[in-house]
């Protein structure tokens, strides 16, 4: 596995696993409110092409 | 020596993100926010109601990052702000800064482009108001910096009740009136008893700058003008008896409480029991207030 630079001082195996852990946490949240917004943006636009806005 | 937390800097849990949106506060926002909505007259239709209240939580929300971006100096000192995640350095200022203008924009586009652009326009410029007017310009600069400020937490109701009518009349303004008029003496009473944090950060609050004998005078002025406003949708018929009979019974509690404040010449913040007193019931005062108007609304309409 590459070495993460994120342009500060190297990070030791502990530092970088606790790193990929909180990366893997943030892409799983974010994952999970892009589809929230993508069923909100399907409802919203049934709503609106039923004109019951 | 570069230690675990400073090497995470560039990369901030969710958890500070969400940390960052001040969700106490947001509360506040979105119940309010869904009164306004609720007693606004006419209809809309529940996902757009859902979306707006959305929008209004999000703006705030983006509004409160935006605000610790730039008080980030000012959190460190006062105790009470100090394990933000900004002064804790758990995340740094362009996270920050990023976070809540993309937050700021995201929300505005979503209320207009799902409710309505009179009221996304409301939405940004009452973001406007809260990010650059309050905690860039007044904060720092005025002890009437909490009087004007209050303006930008009471927009929310008003901003609720567009997404329905698409405009403004003079209900949500008497909305906006009750917490921009309940804003100071809310905050005057949390400033009396953390006058030693306010004063170590500089900010120039009302106690800090007029002194606490001026300070409760002005919380007891401040609480009957409140009363007034809050009774004045049942007196101009705007709102029934239901609304009418909580908002005498409400405010007179305010006012009684506000007196107590106002007669204190106590300066030790651990014997401020009265001002502890009123900081608490005011947030209880605000929840009820607007909770009996959407009950009257239901029951009359």
């Amino acid at each position: 596995m590459s070495e993460i630079d994120n342009g500060k001082a190297p990070m030791s195996p502990e530092e970088q696993k606790a790193y990929q852990a909180r990366q893997k946490h943030r892409a799983v949240i974010l994952a999970g409110l892009l589809f929230f917004m993508v069923i909100l943006f399907y409802f919203i636009t049934i709503v609106k092409i039923s004109g019951g806005s | 020596m570069t230690t675990a937390s400073q090497t995470m800097q560039g990369l901030a849990s969710a958890k500070d993100l969400f940390a960052l949106t001040k969700p106490r506060v947001m509360s506040l926002v979105i119940f309010t926010a869904l009164c306004g909505l609720l007693a606004a007259p006419g209809t809309i239709h529940p996902v757009i109601g859902f979306t707006a209240i959305l929008a209004i939580s999000l703006g705030a929300g983006a509004s409160a990052a935006l605000n610790q971006w730039y008080e980030y100096d000012i959190d460190a000192i006062m105790k009470r702000t100090s394990q933000r995640p900004l002064p804790a350095g758990r995340m740094d200022r362009e996270t920050a800064l990023h976070f809540g203008i993309g937050l700021s924009v995201f929300s505005v586009l979503l209320m207009g482009v799902a409710v309505n652009w009179f009221s996304a326009i409301f939405l940004a410029f009452s973001i406007f108001f809260y990010a650059v007017v309050y905690t860039i310009w007044l904060k720092r600069s005025t002890p009437q910096n909490i009087v004007i400020g209050g303006a930008a937490g009471a927009f929310p109701p008003a901003i609720g009740w567009a997404a329905v009518t698409g405009d403004v009349t003079l209900m949500p303004v008497l909305l906006f009136a009750i917490i921009f008029f309940w804003t100071p003496p809310h905050f005057w009473a949390l400033a009396l008893f953390m006058n030693s944090d306010y004063s170590k950060a500089g900010v120039p609050m009302m106690p800090v700058v007029a002194g606490q004998r001026s300070t409760r005078n002005q919380i007891f002025a401040y609480s009957l003008i409140l009363t007034a406003i809050a009774i004045a949708p049942f007196a101009l018929g705007l709102a029934g008896s239901v609304y009418g009979v909580a908002a005498i019974a409400l405010s007179l509690i305010f006012c009684l409480l506000s007196l107590q404040v106002a007669r204190s010449k106590t300066t030790k913040p651990d014997e401020m029991a009265a001002e502890k007193r009123l900081f608490k019931f005011s947030i209880l005062y605000l929840f009820a207030l607007f909770a009996a108007l959407v009950a009257d609304r239901m029951i009359f309409s």
